[in-house]
């Protein structure tokens, strides 16, 4: 290696540089420039209509303040948190990882289509899966309702919480099985043979055999599912929020803040406080994960 | 007990398969049979809701999305091969911290950016611009594409690019010879994981676009508020939007399967 900083493929320092900073450079512009906008966005108290408009004067952490005090966000705040443990943290992991054990012992073909019928729900468009499942539960014209006998049930009205929940573990569970089919394909067979042998049950081998073996997978399934969802902006396709605010998740507050009620300063700030629960869940999971090692 | 779990793995596919069946079902009726509950398994099948819904001017809108997602899709690709090639390759300290720094970026809720982007847009006059879309599409896809391909092009053996090296292969001929074979499966899960992601976008298509640029899923949106009560035409649309994504996505299903899992946890 000469002072040039030539490596072992010849790509040296220079060129290496060059290689990466283009990408750099749009990801500044597009993701890193926005975010930082939205940080002063937040302490003034810009608005879409008004004086406010014209003129926006920077107010501090007062939104900050007044988010904190504001019954919708706090009551937002909980309910994306529901909705992530919920729908993610147990209903996604829990099936993700029920199916990919599920499939390990059935037939090739068999396990090729199951996952091909789940990842559908996966790579579909949200639109298109929104629409769907407003179709299936709606009130008067449901298929649900009419199947079950209960056609008067709006589920989306009467269970908005549980309908979401139940929606994004329909939507999300296919990354979770692929992550751990993935993941249980590295167990050595010997050890769950072992098990087998020393008569452990299923559960037995899946915490003390498993598990161990596949603890980096769970962590960091988790940590992608649970930001995935955090951020998710597909419960506004089917509830908008409603009714009365009982399934306003953070993304869909923010957005109803900035689009509908016009205060923009206000819901960036939200915004800003949604990105440090973001890095809350990530710095856990860093956390949890250098405890491994 | 093999069968039993056979019979359990049939119910979970069938399970999440039902709403994709009852779509393609209803959307291969005349509006008379969709409009009966639970739909009707017999009623002759017509193609009248996909012929309304092209009629009703769905090309503009498939046509930006093709153009967003390709474009998309192509530009990330020749952005993120160098980058995750170098990145790979590590000839600078440190490195891992712009790996970091890319993957951190997947963290930023997107709402978040959705003003500051308007009024770029707006600000460069570029509202209701499909070229616009490909670019953000571009720079939302990039940390994901960069994070992937890194986790393919790691799988090249040192040794071999280090012995090229010595045999005075250049750059170009090391990437040609012996890096783009091994690394292709790993480009076109990429791409196709990328063209899914730029395909589906709603958030920023709905707010960025009007009438002349919208995306295939913004039209979608507004078909099902205009004709909502018309089940066979919109679920016709719907089927219409979801196809390229179903393709992409069966083309490459193992391929999707192993980049997902490679990425995800390398």
């Amino acid at each position: 290696m000469d002072s040039s900083g030539l490596d072992s493929s010849g790509l040296g320092v220079r060129r290496a540089v060059g290689f990466v900073a283009p990408a750099l450079v749009l990801i500044g512009v597009f993701l890193v420039f926005p975010a930082l906008w939205t940080l002063y966005i937040g302490i003034t108290n810009y608005q879409l209509t008004g004086p406010a408009a014209a003129n926006p004067r920077v107010v501090g952490l007062d939104n900050v303040v007044n988010a904190v005090r504001d019954p919708l966000f706090t009551n937002s705040v909980w309910l994306t948190a529901l909705f992530v443990l919920g729908s993610a943290v147990i209903g996604q992991n829990v099936l993700g990882f029920g199916l990919a054990w599920l499939l390990r012992t059935v037939r090739p073909v068999l396990r090729r289509t199951v996952e091909g019928l789940v990842l559908l729900s996966w790579i579909l468009p949200g639109t298109v899966v929104a629409y769907l499942w407003f179709a299936v539960l709606s009130r008067d014209t449901g298929t649900l309702g009419m199947l079950l006998g209960s056609p008067r049930t709006a589920w989306l009205v009467q269970y908005p919480m549980t309908s979401l929940i139940i929606f994004n573990v329909w939507r999300g569970t296919a990354f979770s099985m692929l992550l751990y089919t993935s993941a249980l394909a590295a167990v050595p067979p010997s050890q769950l043979e072992t098990a087998r042998l020393a008569g452990a049950s299923g559960w037995q081998t899946v915490r003390d055999v498993v598990f161990p073996h596949i603890r980096g997978h769970v962590l960091t399934n988790t940590l992608l599912i649970s930001l995935w969802t955090a951020n998710d902006f597909t419960p506004f396709l089917l509830t908008a929020g409603g009714p009365n605010h009982r399934s306003e998740v953070l993304p869909v507050l923010i957005y109803r803040q900035a689009l509908e009620s016009g205060q923009l300063g206000y819901a960036s700030a939200m915004s800003m406080l949604l990105l440090v629960g973001n890095l809350v869940i990530a710095l856990v999971y860093l956390r949890l994960l250098r405890r491994r090692a | 007990m093999r069968r039993i779990w056979g019979v359990a793995a049939w119910f979970c596919g069938i399970l999440f398969f039902l709403p994709v069946a009852w779509m393609v079902l209803t959307s291969l009726h005349s509006e008379s049979d969709a409009a009966t509950n639970p739909p009707s398994l017999a009623a002759p099948l017509t193609f009248d809701g996909y012929a309304e819904f092209f009629d009703a001017g769905a090309w503009p809108p498939l046509i930006n999305s093709f153009s967003a997602s390709i474009g998309s899709t192509i530009i990330v690709l020749l952005l993120a091969i160098p980058a995750a090639y170098a990145l790979s390759i590590k000839p600078v300290e440190k490195w891992t911290d712009v790996l970091f720094f890319f993957l951190s970026t997947k963290m930023m809720p997107v709402v978040a950016a959705l003003l500051p982007i308007y009024l770029i847009a707006q600000f460069a006059g570029m509202l209701d611009n499909i070229s616009f879309l490909t670019l953000l599409y571009c720079s939302m896809n990039l940390p994901i594409a960069v994070w992937l391909m890194r986790s393919f092009l790691s799988e090249v053996p040192r040794e071999i690019l280090e012995a090229a090296s010595i045999d005075g292969a250049g750059l170009i001929t090391i990437l040609r010879r012996i890096v783009a074979p091994v690394a292709m499966p790993g480009i076109a899960a990429t791409a196709l994981i990328c063209f899914i992601f730029s395909w589906n976008e709603l958030l920023f298509a709905r707010v960025l676009t009007g009438v002349v640029a919208g995306t295939a899923p913004v039209y979608l949106t507004g078909f099902v508020t205009s004709q909502g009560l018309f089940l066979a035409k919109v679920c016709a649309a719907a089927v219409v939007v979801s196809l390229p994504v179903l393709i992409a996505g069966f083309a490459a299903q193992d391929k999707l399967v192993q980049g997902l899992s490679l990425g995800a946890v390398k």
